[in-house]
């Protein structure tokens, strides 16, 4: 392992020499002249409140100690948008320096297009990422052993349920029988049938690509003990485990269950939907409207909670190669990524900075929040989507195959797992 | 517009208009009409009747009882849109690139619409082509070449400038000129060519007050473009001193629908505030959308 | 001798000057690269980053042409214009021809009906989403009678449904189209007509529909527009062209292909059909409804 960091270390810096003897030719201004430079910086947070407070005092806090490399951030949208606005920058060359909402699944195409600089490419980068997130970090490294991303905080998401609800449906709401497929299929029979609620649960079952992040992948990630969706460039999800989860999942919709029309609202705050597949921020958000519980994604076996694995919803920040003082760049992402912010943001947001062992780093938030505690045992084990070309249309091309099977039970589960599979493999070894 | 004088005002406020309709089906035999209407009137603002109500809700109700609320209402919506958004330089900047869409619309549409309708040149046939296909080409085609070019050629990022320039002059408002300059008779141009007025003079006293509804029309469409247009000023500007009143809406949905007690709520209340500035505008000038009078127009 | 150069009127030509300096320096180049990128195999990159962007020939064309999802968005696109134009056409100058009598309340319908084409799509979608979802107020209000799957996951009837939200959010501005049209026909015919014993419908059909045939062909093109380029409505009403792309259109397409997944070729290659697509039907359409 440490060989192999060294190794790996050796060909970025020698990698990142070789462009900067060359006058820089992947990523325009890449080499070691621009991760020197220092001077005043723009970055792009995402809108939504907390995340911005947080932001602000950040920027704030950085510029009160480096009035010499002034911090701009500018907000862009959250949503979905938020990639075609970055997409478009990096080809016009106005990207920021930082974006602190970069998707894992847009990192493939943004370092195609040739926007994104390897943090790497800084003496200590390699190292502080993989010290900062520890084990994990690996998953975030690009085909090519280069980290495009630096990890920042995650949502291991789990199943919250509504006591209240289960109650009404007869369940026992402080132990509900939900880590098999049979107990979460009889426990969703009893919400349903009771009337107690609508839906047992209600996954958004529209088509869009990242959809599928918040049904099958944390049961397939859990099934097959933390396997990602694709793995050296194959499908991995044409097997008996992918089988099973779309299995249980086509279950949960054909005997209604799981409601096929997309849901406006919340449908859990709502009290339509007895559960929901949430990530830590849901504490927050539900906190005191609803009389929640919290338990793992369910497998087939009922795989024990603390081997149980899920998807890691994580939100990264890279670093756009239109940035002129890269230098700064680094700094304030290491400044922004420093064990105080990453407790400022986990009091702020309640969204888990992906570093190794939260929990023990940020004892008093933990004591104040007990809950918590689950979800950071859960934050060890996850899964993150796979960092293969093609990513987006590999989870669009699985979308769609998984909503006409097992949505809509159109087509045979294992067929469409199967031209799934075909479409993936060709898409993933280009 | 210089044509319309105080008196034929006058005229055209009268509750009948002057046009079509024959003078002896006006009164009792209109009331099949006015049911239609009323029909239809319903069918129209009931969604955004629905859209009101919701807004002023503090939890979304969707049954049908929730359409008629009788208790809970309240302005929070509206109350956090004012402490996210500003206001009043949002709509500034609504109205500096709206007003320049308008006026470049108005000002050399309609005299590329009045060439392409009435004037025989050589490339018409062409400019006609191009103004079709720029209307049916996607935007979602030409959006990162567009911005590419306007960003990298033209140094245009956060400016109102860029943010006009794919705007400026409307297709689609060029292409109501012309079917309107067509519209008008032959014998009204050829007339006034041989009095010897020129095209310019013929344009300005003669075509325009015939299809003067039909630039309002036009100026109408031209409005709700970039007055809701909310993809392409976002991507020109990341300053939020520049950025128009749907973009900072969006970023205000986008923010907070989804965690919001009334999800709906917050984005309907952000979508009343886009448009009253705009019902109310055409609230004011609804009349002028059938004031014509071919008479005074040949007068003119 | 500067007529045939220029052509009889040649102060056209100052006039449409500026407009066509518009179309030259804003759209020529996209347009132009648009096209160019459909015949290579293309990405978008940051500049100063050097790939080869081979020249593919009809590549991208003969992909996209063999896509069922493709064949399935153009197909969906015909069954909404089939529905939304005619509809559109009807409604908008029969509802006109309405109110540009004398009817008690004209600017409160006029308001009514003009409200839905200003209000901003998201918005707008957000309500239809609540009328028109599963327990939704249209459902609960035909009780026994609604459809089964619900409006906006139903195969059949997802499309029908986004081609009557767009007829609807469009009609009050294709009125006002109408009731500026109906001002230049001449009143004095409808009073000889009258004379001559026509009943309502009568002139209704011979001088009122003759008489605003340019602004109909300019609704029904403005219309096909729509339709072409229809992407808002599958993308925020039925999540991204559901239930399972029963409600795509080609322009979502290309945005899923060109802008989410990086592949703007094929993006493109579309877009070129779609505008192929759309000039023919306009050029016919244009013969059939001008000829005079």
């Amino acid at each position: 392992m440490n060989m192999k960091k060294t190794t790996t270390l050796g060909l970025g810096l020698a990698l990142a020499l070789s462009t900067a003897a060359c006058g820089g030719g992947n990523g325009g201004d890449g080499g070691s002249e621009a991760t020197s430079a220092t001077g005043p910086i723009k970055i792009w947070l995402s809108n939504n409140p907390e995340e911005l407070a947080w932001g602000n005092k950040m920027v704030e806090a950085w510029n009160k100690a480096n009035p010499d490399q002034k911090v701009t951030a500018q907000e862009i949208p959250a949503g979905k948008s938020s990639e075609e606005v970055i997409g478009a920058a990096i080809t016009a060359g106005n990207a920021p320096c930082l974006v602190f909402n970069t998707a894992p699944a847009a990192v493939p195409q943004f370092e195609k297009q040739g926007g994104l600089v390897p943090l790497d490419s800084f003496a200590d980068g390699k190292e502080y990422i993989e010290s900062r997130t520890g084990d994990a970090a690996t998953q975030y490294q690009s085909p090519d052993g280069k980290y495009y991303q630096l990890p920042w905080k995650a949502n291991p998401v789990m199943i919250f349920y509504n006591k209240d609800l289960l109650k009404k449906a007869g369940v026992d709401p402080e132990n509900p029988p939900l880590s098999t497929y049979d107990e979460f299929l009889d426990t969703s029979d009893k919400i349903v049938s009771s009337g107690a609620a609508q839906a047992a649960i209600w996954p958004a079952p529209s088509s869009e690509f990242y959809q599928s992040w918040f049904d099958f992948y944390p049961l397939y990630a859990a099934e097959t003990g933390g396997t990602q969706l694709v793995e050296d460039d194959k499908a991995t999800f044409n097997s008996t485990e992918g089988k099973a989860v779309a299995d249980f999942w086509a279950t949960m919709y054909e005997k209604g269950y799981a409601q096929k029309e997309a849901y406006k609202a919340d449908s859990f705050a709502d009290g339509k939907a007895a559960m929901a597949i949430v990530g830590p921020w849901a504490i927050a958000v539900y906190g005191d409207s609803v009389n929640w519980g919290v338990a793992p994604v369910p497998t087939s076996t009922g795989i024990a909670p603390e081997d149980t694995y899920t998807f890691s919803d994580a939100k990264n920040v890279a670093m756009y190669s239109a940035c002129k003082a890269q230098g700064t760049a680094w700094e304030v992402l290491k400044f922004a990524t420093s064990e105080e912010q990453d407790g400022a943001l986990l009091e702020e947001t309640g969204q888990m900075p992906m570093r190794e062992d939260v929990a023990s780093a940020y004892p008093d938030y933990f004591k104040a929040n007990p809950e918590y505690q689950t979800f950071a045992d859960q934050a060890a084990r996850t899964v993150e989507v796979p960092n293969v070309t093609n990513s987006i249309e590999i989870w669009q091309d699985f979308r769609d195959d998984y909503s006409k099977a097992v949505i809509f039970g159109e087509t045979d589960v294992d067929s469409a797992l199967a031209d799934a599979a075909d479409k993936v493999d060709g898409l993933a070894g280009q | 517009m210089a044509q319309v004088t105080a008196d034929e005002r006058s005229v055209l406020e009268e509750p009948a208009p002057p046009a079509t309709a024959p003078p002896q089906k006006v009164s009792g035999r209109s009331w099949p009409r006015t049911v239609l209407l009323a029909i239809g009137a319903l069918l129209f603002l009931f969604p955004f009747y629905y859209m009101l109500m919701a807004s002023l809700q503090l939890k979304p109700d969707t049954s049908v009882r929730g359409a008629f609320p009788t208790s809970g209402f309240t302005l929070d919506n509206y109350r956090s849109i004012n402490g996210r958004v500003n206001l009043v330089q949002s709509l500034v900047n609504s109205g500096i690139f709206t007003g320049a869409v308008i006026l470049c619309t108005v000002v050399l549409g309609l005299l590329a619409g009045y060439a392409l309708a009435r004037l025989h040149f050589r490339g018409r046939g062409t400019l006609f082509a191009a103004m079709l296909l720029v209307q049916v080409i996607p935007f979602q085609l030409l959006m990162i070449p567009l911005y590419v070019m306007i960003v990298r050629s033209y140094g245009l990022a956060d400016s109102y400038l860029g943010m006009i320039a794919p705007f400026a002059i409307n297709a689609t408002a060029v292409f109501i000129f012309r079917q309107f300059f067509m519209q008008l008779p032959d014998d009204l141009f050829s007339a006034a060519r041989i009095d010897g007025a020129g095209e310019l003079r013929i344009l300005w006293s003669i075509a325009l007050p015939l299809v003067r509804p039909a630039v309002l029309t036009a100026v109408l469409l031209t409005f709700i473009g970039p007055w809701n247009e909310f993809l392409w000023p976002f991507l020109i500007t990341k300053d939020a001193d520049l950025q128009p009143l749907a973009v900072s809406l969006a970023n205000y949905i986008s923010s907070v629908a989804g965690r919001a007690a009334n999800p709906y709520g917050a984005i309907l209340a952000g979508a009343c505030v886009l448009a009253a500035p705009a019902v109310a505008l055409f609230v004011v000038f609804q009349k002028h959308f059938t004031a014509s009078d071919i008479g005074s127009g040949v007068k003119g | 001798m500067l007529t045939t150069v220029l052509g009889r009127q040649p102060l056209g030509l100052a006039f449409a000057a500026p407009y066509a300096v518009f179309l030259v320096l804003i759209f020529a180049y996209p347009v132009g690269l648009a096209v160019w990128i459909s015949f290579h195999d293309y990405f978008f990159t940051a500049p100063g980053v050097a790939v080869d962007r081979p020249f593919v020939g009809l590549d991208n064309y003969t992909a996209v042409l063999g896509d069922p999802e493709v064949h399935k968005a153009f197909l969906n696109v015909a069954v909404f214009l089939v529905i939304n134009v005619p509809l559109t056409v009807v409604l908008s100058l029969v509802l006109a021809t309405a109110l540009n009598g004398a009817v008690r309340g004209r600017i409160f319908f006029r308001v009514c009906y003009f409200v839905p084409y200003i209000s901003a799509s998201v918005a707008v979608v957000a309500v239809w989403l609540f009328l028109f979802s599963n327990g939704g107020f249209v459902n609960q209000l035909l009780g026994p009678l609604a459809p089964d799957p619900s409006w906006l996951i139903n195969k059949g009837l997802a499309m029908p449904l986004i081609a009557l939200f767009v007829t609807w959010k469009q009609l009050g501005f294709f009125i006002l189209l109408y009731l500026a049209a109906l001002q230049n026909v001449g009143k004095e015919l409808y009073e000889s007509a009258a004379m001559d014993g026509a009943g309502k419908l009568g002139s209704f059909m011979n001088i009122t529909v003759p008489g605003v045939r340019p602004a109909t062909t300019l609704v029904v093109i403005l219309s096909i527009i729509t339709g072409a380029n229809l992407f808002t409505e599958p993308y925020l009403l039925t999540n991204g062209g559901g239930p399972n792309g029963a409600s795509a259109s080609p322009v979502l397409l290309m945005y899923q292909r060109g802008i989410e997944q990086g592949n703007p070729d094929t993006a493109a290659a579309i877009g070129v059909l779609l505008m192929i697509a759309f000039l023919i039907i306009a050029f016919v359409n244009k013969r059939f409804l001008e000829r005079d």
